[in-house]
């Protein structure tokens, strides 16, 4: 941390060059010195990390023995092998949560952003309030509105909702705790902010009068939402989707707390092989598996969207 | 209050009858009857914030009015939103969809109508504003005169009973706004649609309408020809917003014929025709007596006795001179009247007109108009500058 503290105009430490040229290579290297404390914490903070991890998952031996870098891949293998509907689960449930985040948060930016008026403010700080308790707080609160009995189960289970869901094999009996609904469920609230937020900006953006002129030119509000407001708010849904799938992938909070062992996702599998297991070999392949599945659905969809220059 | 810009009857023409819109306690536009001509250039003119942009959007179909009824022809358009009214804006910031390029901005309408064949419509339409090579460009690669001229295409394609511009040159500068209104001028005359232009800039105005709507507060203060308004200005407002007018204060003396005598401070005599005088002239009514500060000549006091007979005269000094080229703009101070403006082309330049010289300020009495005293001298000199 040294960067942040040196000051960029301090006096150099060569006098023998004119203050001219002096002044001119000082104010080259600006930029450099603005750059380093960035660069410092990504190398401290990331780099080494990863690094790290790379290593430990090519390696093998216990912890009574100590691990060592033997190259050996193999682990990649097994562990896909063998947690490999995990990492299907994750990624249902991530774009499930996304694809409802989607659904849910649209609309809700749509209304802020053009209808909200003097309320405007209020609303989003609403979307950001559940921010000021913390994420394992929220998701806990989430057992006791969905607990047996409870009355959000209750006119689910009345209201014939619950025999449609189990049909389609997303809760069990009438239950909704332990269920991949639960899991879905926590997914989506918790991550649906960083998908308004996103949405809001891009939406907030787009000129009022682009609208009035979409119906000057013979388009019905619906048609102009789909041909006007829709595609300009494209880098939001890209950046809103993106920021909810990524981490709602590798969460296992949810999973944990609202889900059973039917319910798993990969975040819980790398969890319990760090801290429980002790496998470390094998938490770090499937960290890595996790990071190179979520790039390349990340860089697909990125290219689909056609968004490369909006982002 | 009833304007009428023409007297026919065509089907086409845009009929506004007892229109006003109030937002809140706040009357942006007084009730307000106006009839466009069909395939006229009709121009709403007037400062910001006086009702002409409102009035616009009322017959876009953006604005709702509080009262009155909008006619198109013989239908009844008021209720109906504005994607189902034979009307297109061009708006004043363009308003262009940044995320399609110009080919798709410009068949934007056609599509919405259903037309799936738009390429040869969309192509002439863009020759016509001389965009043929932008075609596939962004509206952002382009700059400002060519955005104007793709909204106007984007609009006018559509071929729209009336087209509505909204300040269209604003953002332009000078030299490119002189361009467009020439341009604009000549396409409407090419395709024979009605514009309706709002504007807050009087030569521009002048430039391209046939007839003219001056706005002030809400209300329609005159209604007429560009020369029309203005060589008669109707109201002191009029005469300082259409360029520049020399106000003096005076009282009615006497009558002869159909010329009438009054009198200024300082007991200077002027004549004008009653026929250009919008004001009682019974005798000792107070009346304002205007003349445009081209139409009087500047001689000095020693060449007063050259002047011809019949002549008005006003004698003063000159309180400052500037030089803009074609013609020398002299501010005199006279008893009746300070700060008067004369105007003098520069063909030959007299030395000794310079700041304090005595002088007489002349011109014939049929360039002067006369208007009621009962209203602000100064109406509409802020709003034109």
């Amino acid at each position: 941390m040294t960067a942040t503290t040196a000051p960029p105009d301090a006096p150099p430490v060569t006098g023998g060059e004119p203050p001219r040229r002096r002044a001119f290579r000082r104010g080259r290297l600006v930029p450099y010195w603005l750059l380093l404390p960035g660069i410092l914490w990504l190398i401290v903070f990331f780099l080494v990390p990863l690094v790290y991890q790379a290593s430990t998952s090519v390696q093998t031996g216990s912890l009574e023995n100590g691990f060592q870098v033997t190259w050996h891949f193999q682990t990649y293998w097994d562990a896909l092998q063998q947690y490999y509907p995990q990492f299907l689960r994750s990624l249902l449930y991530a774009a499930v949560a996304t694809l409802l985040c989607l659904v849910v948060g649209y609309p809700l930016a749509y209304l802020i952003a053009f209808r909200a008026g003097r309320h405007r403010n209020l609303l989003l700080v609403l979307v950001i309030a559940p921010f000021f308790t913390s994420f394992l707080i929220r998701t806990l609160a989430w057992k006791t509105i969905l607990a047996d009995g409870g009355p959000v189960v209750g006119f689910l289970s009345s209201a014939h909702i619950l025999d449609i869901t189990a049909a389609l094999g997303w809760t069990s009996g009438h239950r909704v705790l332990a269920t991949p609904l639960a899991v879905v469920t926590g997914l989506t609230y918790n991550f649906l902010p960083f998908m308004i937020l996103p949405l809001y900006t891009s939406l907030e953006r787009i000129d009022h009068r682009l609208h009035e002129a979409a119906g000057d030119l013979y388009a019905t509000p619906w048609t102009t939402f789909r041909k006007v407001t829709f595609p300009m708010s494209l880098p939001g849904v890209v950046s809103g989707t993106l920021l909810t799938f990524i981490p709602s992938s590798g969460d296992y909070v949810n999973a944990q707390l609202l889900g059973s062992a039917d319910t798993k996702m990969i975040g819980s599998v790398i969890q319990s092989q760090f801290l429980t297991v002790l496998d470390y070999p094998t938490a770090a392949a499937l960290s890595f598996i996790l990071m190179a599945v979520v790039l390349f659905v990340v860089t697909f969809y990125i290219r689909r969207a056609g968004t490369e220059e909006l982002l | 209050m009833t304007e009428t810009a023409s007297t026919g009857q065509g089907g086409g023409d845009v009929r506004l009858t007892g229109i006003s819109k109030k937002y809140g306690s706040f009357q942006a536009v007084q009730p307000l009857d106006l009839t466009v001509q069909q395939g006229s250039f009709f121009a709403l003119l007037g400062a910001s914030g006086c009702g002409k942009t409102t009035t616009l959007r009322m017959i876009a179909g953006l604005e709702e009015p509080t009262t009155g009824t909008v006619l198109l022809g013989d239908r009844d358009v008021t209720g109906l939103p504005p994607y189902k009214r034979p009307v297109n804006t061009v708006f004043q910031s363009y308003a262009l969809f940044p995320h399609l390029d110009i080919y798709e901005n410009v068949a934007f309408g056609l599509r919405r109508r259903g037309i799936k064949s738009v390429k040869k419509q969309v192509g002439e339409m863009l020759d016509l504003v001389q965009l043929g090579d932008y075609a596939r460009r962004k509206p952002q690669q382009l700059s400002g005169g060519q955005q104007q001229r793709v909204a106007v295409a984007r609009a006018l394609i559509n071929r729209p009973q009336v087209l509505l511009l909204d300040e269209p040159l604003g953002a332009l500068d000078l030299k490119l706004r002189r361009q467009m209104q020439l341009e604009l001028k000549r396409i409407q005359t090419e395709v024979g649609v009605t514009f309706i232009h709002v504007t807050h800039d009087q030569e521009e105005a002048m430039t391209m309408a046939d007839s003219i709507a001056v706005m002030s507060a809400g209300r329609v203060e005159q209604l007429g020809t560009p020369g029309d308004l203005y060589e008669n200005p109707g109201t002191t407002f009029v005469a300082n917003f259409l360029g520049t007018s020399n106000l003096i204060e005076t009282e009615v003396v006497g009558r002869d014929g159909d010329a009438i005598t009054v009198s200024g401070s300082g007991g200077c005599k002027l004549t004008l025709p009653a026929a250009r005088c919008s004001a009682p002239t019974g005798n000792g009514r107070k009346v304002l007596v205007g003349v445009r500060p081209e139409k009087m000549a500047i001689s000095h006091a020693d060449d007063a006795g050259t002047i011809p007979e019949g002549r008005n005269r006003v004698p003063g000094r000159i309180a400052g001179t500037s030089f803009i080229g074609v013609s020398t703009q002299y501010v005199v101070d006279s008893a009746v009247c300070p700060r008067l403006e004369v105007y003098a082309q520069n063909i030959e330049r007299d030395g000794r007109l310079a700041p304090g010289a005595d002088v007489v300020l002349h011109w014939n009495p049929q360039h002067t108009f006369g208007l009621g005293a009962d209203q602000d001298i100064a109406a509409g000199e802020e709003a034109a500058s």
